[in-house]
């Protein structure tokens, strides 16, 4: 759009008669009607006017008449001049006005696109860890483990939509804090769930490390920390390369001014540092970081990301909090954020539960985790002894067998210098006997490990970074008490009281022993002598009395074989769904698929392995009282 | 040992004979083959005996372990023993599976002198079973050497009740296992060297010795000093600190110098495994140069008598040469002027191999001929590696050839099939996408298909004693061990030029067309060019092993038409669709089937004609008659 003169100006002139005298104002005698016009006045106006000010910006040409007068011819030429250069100032304000209104509708086009991108990762958690669930659905700790995690991503999802939603109440200053009771191994555990899988996606290696935390349960907003610290790892993901490293660390230290705290509170700066490889940002960019929907461009993927926001939002919102942040960044180099938030600590009272001097075995090759274990062992009281390799493990283990110097229990860790963990889990378990507590200490995704883990006698998982409350409640859960309830992770225990299971074996001692095996986990055992005595007692037996079938296969009369292929046929429910586990010593590939057909579950090597008799207990009669607990609440 | 287990030990050795590679002799090829086929009969009449005998007998014995009487046990392990002495090894599968059965019991029983002589039993059967795979990487191997390890750990962690274990057997086995920890592959060499040098100050301690007077010390100790002298193998990669070095060449002048300067002085001629790893430890003590090491071992290779079969002869015909091509490997700029050494040096390997009497029985030399697989240097006029590969087969896992050459046969004629009703099926393949005649395209892929029939088992080349010798079906842990076949076929056939474009049917041919299954899982089938021709060759091995001889190893068995059936139900899953497709026609399924049919007696054919022709006596008239039955 363009202004234009309407009327086009005529060249005729102007006349003013001015009188002048000495010392005095001139004054206007007479005024043609162009000069009126010319000058926006009247007559009666022009009169009472100085004709040099209402002339100004007029080419005034002066004659001199006689008697003191002048005739001024106003030049109206340059009048349309300057007025065109007017009409040209507006044009140009107006083209701007233009290009700044296709600017923000292109910033908001972007903003879209770019959101879009945001919400699509925490979409991606959910559907995949939907599908995997879907995938898995008749496993209860699976789908359990997955809908926690879909719980943890839609709630970040919201979080994320609800910040922008409320950016201009951020803006304005109305927006207000949670304050609330949280656990910062759960923030920090969250966390990780979040950003480790995109982390993963570009092969980065993604370190989380925990400092010195002296207060684990605080107050304040969780859900905008998490906002803030997922924000600032993500953007570190964003513009690191594939195969780059992230540092994050979260540590703790004391406010100083605790002399304004209240008898009985503590206040603690939480720190956290997210320090990246990537390719860190330029100084005039750096300058204008916080500025709301300012970008950098990300040199590894060639496209500008994200929507802008974040980093204005983690401003505010942490000095929202009290805190403050401060960023280092090179070019080429990486990126260090740096955060400190003050928080008031909820001073809890002590779990009751390990005893003090109890001797632990843990297991690891790399110095700062094995560090970390131990500093958290021994701040609960307990008496680490840490082994480095395998070898020196089993070979401690053997002989404290044999010295009735037994650990509480064993913390395996993620490495060793000379053999794979799970395999001197293993042959620990065999070793140590089934009661003898394994943990395992990791920060890989426990779902991804845990058949392999709980096949080699792993009892229970404790998720790194490793925090002490966690830590020392797992191993409480093992070493005291064991009846009160499993780890959160892998929820088993011992205790099959209220089960029944059926045994049919032909060998009298084997039956003693398996009995006696069995009836120590609580279970209640019913005991056929060959396979027809199995069919008979299964189809006299009310439904769903049975919750297991460990079957024999070389049984005189009856074979295993056939039993359970008799059992499967039975017109009844449980006979459909009851588990039944092959016990024999064929252990020939062809045996397990024969007895996959016959339609058994699983196949038992014999000798009795205890692991492996607790490994299927867990598994399947877990399963069972799940599904009844369902059931009750149905 | 009772009767069951006398009768087991003599079928597994009947079932060794039978499975080797017969000679045909003066024989007219209907004779031969008639006695292959017996042969073939008698094979799995055997193994089905065996299954029997372990199903009925030996099963239910180790069932009923627990109530076992004193008697029992020891002939248990006397004829666990007969399965693997050390040395020769008849089944160590089942010596595992009952050394575990007897760990089990001794747990329980919380008695700890048989649980030190179990683990060290145990610890020695998965020695043997992790020779099978020391080809490959630390990575695939680690379970298995970890397993062996972890055994002997245990038992040597008894050193600690020395003076509480009354029994010699008993603290012989915990000093041996001190020493058995040091077996197999480390990540860090140089632990390795720590452990063994603490194992000899233990032996070596006069306290101990003092203790056990009737422990054969000297030959504890001179193993001990064995191993060591061996970790400068295992020191290949890295760079020795200079203790280890010193360590090293201490028991490398124990084993080694001693023995040359003393043969020297007697005027005795020195073996040439001692001269080889003496001058091997100099060259990785930094006392001697590559070029200096390579020289003397052409020396040596050059003296060693062609006509011996001997042990200590065939480890400077095989070994040497191994060990030779390994380091011309490492060190290729100065492999361009001895190639022609080279090639004059595998062809004798390849005349000895041939000319040995029975060679499918020799163990030292299947053992060595090993090394050479993994180390064969290809070279512009030399031998092929594939061909290499083949008369391997040929002579050590007959049967594996004739599955492979019926693989081969039947890959050609779907793919003949195929790319006449659609020419551009395996254009995936860059080098037939440029091919424009439709003919020679066709003839090309008809080529390609069969080469890789011939070549995706040659992994199992590392598994004969699994493959060939096993006179049972295969237990879980076996199972999963072969199927490291394709790995090492893979890398075998990729890291040579000839045989390059055959690795991928070898790695991937396990592998599920969907991907949801097989292995090995580090297969991606979409990301492979030769996808097609892996599917094509996935199918038909497939088919082969049901309908064939693969119920010796997993037990399952089918009829043509059920295992057609069942891979046609399979498509899309297991099996790529555009082939199962071509199933249902019935031209093609009956074109495979003859192949299947008549594969064996064509390949025996085969070998029959090249017998004969390297005798110089091809054209015998029993050719005729084959050809018209065929």
């Amino acid at each position: 759009m363009e202004y234009k003169e309407k009327e086009e100006i005529r060249e005729d002139k102007g006349y003013l008669v001015v009188e002048k005298t000495p010392g005095g104002i001139p004054r206007i005698l007479y005024a043609g009607g162009e000069a009126c016009a010319m000058t926006g006045l009247s007559w009666e106006e022009l009169s009472q006017t100085d004709p040099g000010k209402v002339t100004a910006g007029l080419l005034v040409t002066p004659v001199e008449l006689n008697g003191g007068h002048e005739l001024w011819v106003l030049d109206s030429a340059v009048h349309r001049r300057e007025r065109k250069a007017r009409l040209e100032q507006m044009n140009m304000a107006l083209e701007e006005a233009l290009r700044a209104a296709e600017a923000a509708s292109q910033a908001k086009s972007n903003f879209l696109s770019n959101m879009s991108h945001d919400i699509r990762t925490p979409m991606n958690a959910i559907t995949g860890m939907t599908a995997i669930g879907l995938s898995h659905i008749d496993e209860k700790l699976r789908v359990k483990d997955c809908l926690m995690k879909i719980q943890t991503a839609s709630t970040h999802l919201m979080s994320l939509v609800n910040d922008v939603l409320d950016m201009s109440r951020i803006d304005s200053g109305r927006m207000s804090l949670n304050e609330e009771e949280f656990s910062l191994a759960d923030l920090v555990h969250d966390i990780a769930v979040i950003v480790r899988p995109q982390a993963g996606q570009k092969n980065q290696k993604l370190q989380i490390e925990i400092g010195d935390i002296c207060e684990e349960e605080l107050l304040g907003d969780p859900l905008r920390l998490r906002q803030i610290m997922v924000n600032i790892i993500n953007n570190a993901v964003k513009y690191t390369g594939e195969g780059g490293a992230i540092r994050v660390f979260f540590g703790e230290r004391p406010v100083e001014e605790e002399s304004q705290a209240q008898p009985g509170q503590s206040r603690v700066w939480l720190d956290f540092v997210c320090e990246d490889n990537g390719i860190g940002m330029s100084e005039e960019f750096l300058r204008k970081i916080f500025v709301p929907f300012e970008r950098e461009r990300n040199t590894t993927t060639g496209k500008v990301e994200g929507t802008g926001l974040g980093m204005a939002i983690v401003k505010k919102l942490t000095e929202r909090m009290g805190g403050r942040i401060r960023i280092e960044s090179e070019e080429g180099k990486g990126s260090r954020f740096t955060l400190e938030i003050p928080f008031e600590a909820v001073v809890k009272e002590q779990e009751a539960g390990l005893s003090a001097g109890e001797a632990v075995l843990v297991a690891e090759s790399d110095g700062q985790r094995a560090g970390q274990i131990v500093t958290c062992l021994k701040a609960g009281g307990l008496k680490p002894v840490h082994r480095r390799s395998g070898l020196d493990t089993v070979t401690w283990i053997t002989e404290a067998q044999y010295e009735h110097r037994m650990p509480c229990a064993m913390l395996l860790g993620e490495e060793l210098s000379d053999l794979p963990v799970l395999e001197v889990a293993s042959h620990v378990r065999q070793l140590a006997g089934k009661d003898f507590p394994i943990l395992l200490v990791s920060g890989e995704d426990w779902p991804q490990l845990e058949y392999r883990a709980v096949r080699a006698g792993i009892n229970a998982f404790v998720p790194c970074p490793l925090f002490k409350s966690r830590l020392l409640r797992t191993l409480a859960e093992w070493t005291v008490g064991r009846q009160d309830g499993g780890s959160e992770f892998t929820d088993m225990s011992g205790d099959y009281g209220g089960f029944c299971v059926l045994l049919a074996e032909d060998n009298e001692l084997n039956q003693e022993i398996a009995v006696e095996l069995l009836s120590l986990t609580g279970l209640q055992v019913e005991v056929a002598g060959n396979g027809a005595e199995a069919v008979r007692i299964f189809e006299q037996s009310p439904q769903g009395h049975f919750d297991l079938i460990f079957m024999d296969i070389q049984m005189p009369v009856m074979d295993g074989y056939e039993a359970t292929r008799r059992i499967r046929q039975m017109n009844r429910q449980d006979a459909e769904d009851i588990c039944i586990v092959a016990m024999t010593a064929n252990a020939f590939v062809e045996d397990i698929r024969l007895s996959r057909e016959a339609g058994m579950n699983e196949h038992f090597s014999k000798p009795i392995d205890l692991d492996r008799l607790q490994d299927v207990l867990k598994r399947h009669l877990k399963k069972g009282a799940e599904q009844s607990q369902d059931k009750s609440r149905e | 040992m009772q009767p069951y287990q006398e009768e087991y030990i003599s079928n597994i050795k009947e079932i060794r004979a039978l499975a080797g590679y017969k000679k045909a002799g003066d024989r007219s090829f209907e004779e031969y083959f008639e006695q292959v086929q017996s042969d073939w009969l008698q094979k799995g009449q055997k193994i089905r005996r065996n299954m029997d005998i372990l199903r009925y007998e030996l099963f239910p014995a180790l069932d009923n372990l627990f109530e076992a009487d004193t008697d029992s046990l020891e002939e248990l392990s006397g004829f666990a023993a007969c399965l693997l002495d050390g040395r020769n090894e008849l089944d160590s599968g089942l010596f595992c599976q009952i050394h575990q059965a007897l760990l089990s019991l001794a747990r329980l029983m919380k008695d700890r002198n048989l649980m030190i002589q179990e683990l060290y039993w145990l610890g020695i059967g998965r020695n043997s079973q992790y020779g099978r795979v020391t080809a490959l990487d630390l990575i695939q191997t680690d379970q298995y050497v970890s397993k062996m390890r972890l055994c002997f750990a245990e038992a040597a962690a008894c050193l600690k009740y020395y003076d509480e274990i009354e029994d010699t057997r008993i603290r012989g086995y915990i000093l041996r296992s001190r020493a058995n920890m040091a077996l197999g592959r480390f990540k860090n060499p140089s632990e390795r060297i720590r452990l063994i040098k603490e194992t000899l100050q233990i032996m070596q301690d006069p306290e101990y010795q003092k203790k056990e007077p009737d422990l054969p010390w000297e030959a504890f100790i001179l193993r001990t000093h064995q191993l060591m002298a061996a970790s400068m193998s295992h020191s290949r990669e890295h760079i020795m600190p200079a203790q280890d070095v010193a360590d090293v060449m201490e028991s490398v002048y124990i084993v080694y110098q001693k023995q040359i300067q003393e043969a020297g002085e007697k005027k005795e001629s020195i073996p040439a495994q001692i001269l080889f790893q003496y001058h091997a430890a100099a060259f990785y003590c930094g006392f001697d140069t590559v070029e200096g090491l390579l020289e003397k071992l052409e020396l040596l290779m050059d003296a060693v008598d062609m006509s011996d079969y001997s042990i200590k002869s065939m480890y400077g015909v095989l070994s040497v040469p191994a060990f030779y091509s390994q380091y011309l490997s490492q060190y290729p700029e100065l492999a361009p002027k001895r190639e022609e050494y080279l090639n004059g040096l595998y062809r004798r390997i390849v005349d000895y191999v041939a000319a040995c009497p029975d060679a499918a029985q020799n163990e030292s030399m299947f053992f060595y001929l090993r090394q050479l697989i993994q180390t064969f240097i290809e070279t512009k006029d030399g031998l092929p590696y594939g061909e290499f590969l083949e008369r391997l087969l040929i002579r050590f896992a007959p049967d594996v050839y004739v599955h492979s050459r019926i693989v081969g046969r039947a890959a050609e004629a779907l793919c003949r099939a195929i790319t006449e009703a659609e020419p551009d099926f395996f254009d995936d393949i860059g080098e037939f996408r440029s091919i424009e005649d439709p003919q020679m395209k066709r003839r090309e892929v008809s080529d390609y298909a069969m080469k890789c029939g011939m070549f995706h088992d040659v992994g199992k080349v590392n598994f004969m004693k699994l493959y060939s010798q096993t006179g049972r079906q295969w237990f879980e842990e076996e199972y999963e061990m072969a199927q490291l076949h394709t790995f090492i076929g893979g890398e075998n056939l990729s890291s040579r030029l000839s045989t390059v474009r055959y690795a991928a049917v070898a790695y991937g041919h396990h592998c599920w067309y969907d991907g949801s299954r097989g292995y090995p899982q580090s297969f991606k089938r979409l990301e492979c060019s030769y996808r097609q021709m892996v599917d094509v060759v996935a199918l038909i091995d497939w088919l082969e092993n049901v309908t064939g001889n693969g119920w010796m190893h997993t037990g399952v068995c089918k009829s043509f038409n059920e295992a057609i059936e069942e891979a046609v139900s399979q498509e899309g899953r297991r099996f790529s669709p555009l082939l199962t497709a071509w199933l249902q026609d019935e031209a093609v399924a009956r074109q495979i089937r003859e192949i299947f049919e008549s594969g064996r007696r064509e390949a025996y054919y085969q070998l029959y004609q090249k017998e004969k022709r390297d005798a110089g006596e091809a054209g015998s008239a029993g050719t005729q008659s084959v050809e018209a039955g065929m």
